[in-house]
C-alpha cells in the first residue's frame, strides 16, 4: 500500500444539511459532504468520489438533488469554484439507462450539448474531438437505437461532459454490466478525470468494490439509530461513514483490488452496512 | 408450418407470404361457392365496379371525398397538435380533457350546429369532419405526450435546456413519429364520418353519396364494390403513412425493430 502525495484546494461541490421528505416521509436527512479539488505534483488529476448506499435508500433522489433537478426540503447544494447554488445544467448527470435523444444521430446528440457552451464552429470541433476520444467516431451517424450498451454509455457521458462545468454525476454506472464492460466504464472514468484538473466524477452506486477502487473519497449512506436502538427515518451520512481513501493510501493505485488493505476496507464497509440495516 | 401455430413464433417470410395468399384464396373460394347467397357474387361485384367507374364517376367521387378528407385531416392534425402541446401549461389541460371527451358526441346533432355557424355545405361538411377527427386525434396525441418519462425530461434539463426547450426537444421533436402514427390510425375515422356527412350535404357528391344511393336502391353489388374501394384506399393510405414514417423518421423504425 502506497499513499501518494496530494493536496486539497478549493471546494467543487458542497452539500450542507441536505434533507428531503416526500409526503411527510423523510428520505434523506442532514447530508453533509464536500468534494475538494485534489492536486498531485506533476500530474493533471481530477477527482473521483463515491456515494455508496443500499438499493432503495434514496441514492437516485440524492443524484437529482445534486444535479439541481429537485430542490431539497432543507439545506443547500453549491457547485463550482464559485460555489453557486446548483441549477439544472451545471452538473452533468448520466442516468442509469443512459438516455440520449433517440431522434438525433449520435453526432447531433453531442452537438446539441456542445452548442450550449460553444459557438457553432467550436462546438463542431469539440464534438469531433470527443467522438475520437471516446472511440465513437465510426458510429457518429448512427441513431442511439443502433448503439450497443457500452457505446450508449460512452455517448451519454460525452454528451454530459460537453455541456457541464467539469462536474459529472453517474447514477449506478456499473449496474447490470459484465466484467469487461465494468473495466471499460472504469477506463472511461479515469480518462475523464485526466482530461482536466477540475473534472470531477461523482459515482453514486451500490457496487462497493468498483466504486471504492476508483474513488479518492467515499461517503456511505445509511440509517442512524436513536438512543433506544431504533432506526431514525431518513438516510444520512454519519461522521464515521466519510472515508478519505487518498489519506488511507487506497486511491490512485493501478490494481488496488488486489491489495489486502483494500479487501479489509471493503469488508469494513460491508460490516457497517449490516449494522445500519 | 409448425411455426404458424406456435405462440410468438417468427415464421420465415416465404412461409408467411404463402399463408396470407392461401387465406385470401380461401376467402375468394368461399365467396364464389358459398351456397347461401347473402352476398352478391364476385362476378356481380366486379361488373358493378366497372359500371360505377364508367357511368357513375366513381373515381371522380372518390377523388372529391379524398381531397375533402385530406383537407379535414390536415386542419384537424394542426388543431389537435396545438391542443395537445398546450397541455404542457396547466391552464389548457381542461380544454384537452374536454376535447377528448367530445368524441362521444353524435355527428347528427353536431351538423345542425355547424350548419348554423357556417354558410356553405362544403364548410359544414369540412367543419364536422375537422371536429370529429380533432377529438380523436387529441385523445391519441395526449396519450403519446403522457408517455414522456421523467428520465427523458431530466436528460434535457441536465443539458442546460430551459423548460420550453426541453419540452420542444423531448415532446415535440422526440415524439413527432408517434404523432404521425396517431394520425395514421385516426385517418380511418374520417372515412367513416365522410360517408355519413356526404349524405347529409349532397350538393358536392362524393363516394359517401354514391354509397348511399346504391344502398337506397338495394344495389348490394354496388355497395360492396364501393366498400372494397374504400377499403383499398384506406390500405393504400396506411402504406403511404408507413412510407412517410420511414423516410422522415428513420430512427422510429430502428427503435421498433430493436
Amino acid at each position: 500500500m502506497t499513499a501518494h502525495t496530494f493536496a486539497y484546494k478549493d471546494p467543487i461541490l458542497t452539500l450542507e444539511n441536505v434533507s428531503i421528505a416526500f409526503n411527510g416521509e423523510p428520505i434523506l436527512r442532514d447530508i453533509n459532504a464536500q468534494v475538494l479539488d485534489v492536486t498531485r505534483p506533476n500530474m493533471k488529476q481530477g477527482q473521483v468520489v463515491g456515494f455508496y448506499g443500499r438499493s432503495g435508500i434514496g441514492k437516485s433522489v440524492l443524484c437529482r438533488i445534486m444535479a439541481g433537478l429537485i430542490r431539497p426540503s432543507s439545506g443547500t447544494v453549491e457547485v463550482g469554484q464559485a460555489q453557486q447554488p446548483v441549477q439544472p445544467g451545471m452538473v452533468g448527470f448520466v442516468q442509469q439507462r443512459y438516455p440520449l435523444f433517440d431522434h438525433r444521430t449520435l453526432r447531433d446528440n453531442l452537438l446539441v450539448a456542445a452548442q450550449r457552451k460553444h459557438a457553432p464552429e467550436a462546438a463542431r470541433q469539440h464534438v469531433e474531438t470527443y467522438l475520437e476520444r471516446f472511440c465513437l467516431a465510426p458510429h457518429a451517424r448512427k441513431y442511439p437505437a443502433h448503439l450497443s450498451g457500452g457505446q450508449r454509455q460512452r455517448a451519454a457521458i460525452a454528451q454530459q461532459l460537453l455541456c457541464s462545468d467539469h462536474l459529472i454525476l453517474l447514477d449506478e454506472p456499473f449496474s447490470g454490466l459484465d466484467v469487461a464492460m465494468i473495466d471499460e466504464v472504469k477506463r472511461i472514468i479515469v480518462e475523464v478525470t485526466t482530461m482536466d484538473e477540475l473534472n470531477t466524477v461523482i459515482i453514486v452506486s451500490h457496487d462497493i468494490v468498483t466504486t471504492t477502487a476508483l474513488a479518492d473519497r467515499l461517503w456511505l449512506l445509511g440509517y442512524e439509530r436513536d438512543a433506544a436502538g431504533a432506526l431514525v427515518p431518513g438516510a444520512t451520512i454519519s461522521p464515521q461513514h466519510q472515508y478519505n481513501l487518498a489519506e488511507m493510501g487506497l486511491a490512485w493505485h493501478e490494481n488496488v483490488e488486489a491489495e489486502p488493505e483494500f479487501a479489509q476496507f471493503v469488508e469494513h464497509i460491508k460490516q457497517e452496512i449490516r449494522i445500519s440495516a | 408450418m409448425k411455426s404458424l401455430f406456435a405462440p410468438n413464433a417468427q415464421p420465415a417470410r416465404l412461409v408467411f407470404t404463402t399463408m396470407v395468399a392461401g387465406q385470401v384464396a380461401l376467402l375468394l373460394l368461399l365467396w364464389l361457392f358459398y351456397p347461401m347467397q347473402l352476398f352478391p357474387s364476385l362476378g356481380e361485384v366486379v361488373r358493378s365496379l366497372g359500371d360505377l367507374i364508367t357511368s357513375q364517376g366513381l373515381i371522380q367521387e372518390l377523388w372529391a371525398s379524398m381531397t375533402t378528407a385530406l383537407e379535414a385531416l390536415a386542419v384537424a392534425t394542426v388543431l389537435a397538435l396545438l391542443i395537445s402541446y398546450l397541455t404542457a401549461l396547466p391552464f389548457f389541460r381542461p380544454i384537452a380533457f374536454a376535447a377528448s371527451k367530445m368524441r362521444y358526441l353524435t355527428l347528427t346533432g353536431l351538423t345542425f350546429f355547424m350548419a348554423l355557424m357556417v354558410s356553405s355545405g362544403h364548410q359544414v361538411k369540412l367543419s364536422v369532419l375537422i371536429f370529429g377527427a380533432t377529438v380523436y386525434l387529441v385523445t391519441g396525441m395526449t396519450s403519446v405526450i403522457l408517455t414522456t418519462t421523467q428520465e427523458e425530461m431530466d436528460h434535457a434539463r441536465t443539458l442546460g435546456m430551459s423548460e420550453w426547450r426541453s419540452f420542444y426537444e423531448v415532446v415535440v421533436l422526440g415524439k413527432l413519429d408517434d404523432m404521425l402514427e396517431v394520425v395514421r390510425q385516426n385517418f380511418a375515422i374520417i372515412w367513416t364520418m365522410i360517408t355519413l356527412v356526404e349524405t347529409l350535404y349532397q350538393s358536392e357528391g362524393g363516394i359517401g353519396l354514391l354509397l348511399y344511393k346504391q344502398n337506397r336502391y338495394l344495389h348490394l353489388d354496388g355497395v360492396l364494390a364501393i366498400q372494397l374501394v374504400i377499403l383499398a384506399t384506406g390500405a393504400a393510405q396506411d402504406y403511404v403513412f408507413v412510407l412517410l414514417r420511414r423516410v422522415f423518421f428513420p430512427y422510429s423504425q430502428l427503435g421498433a425493430s430493436a
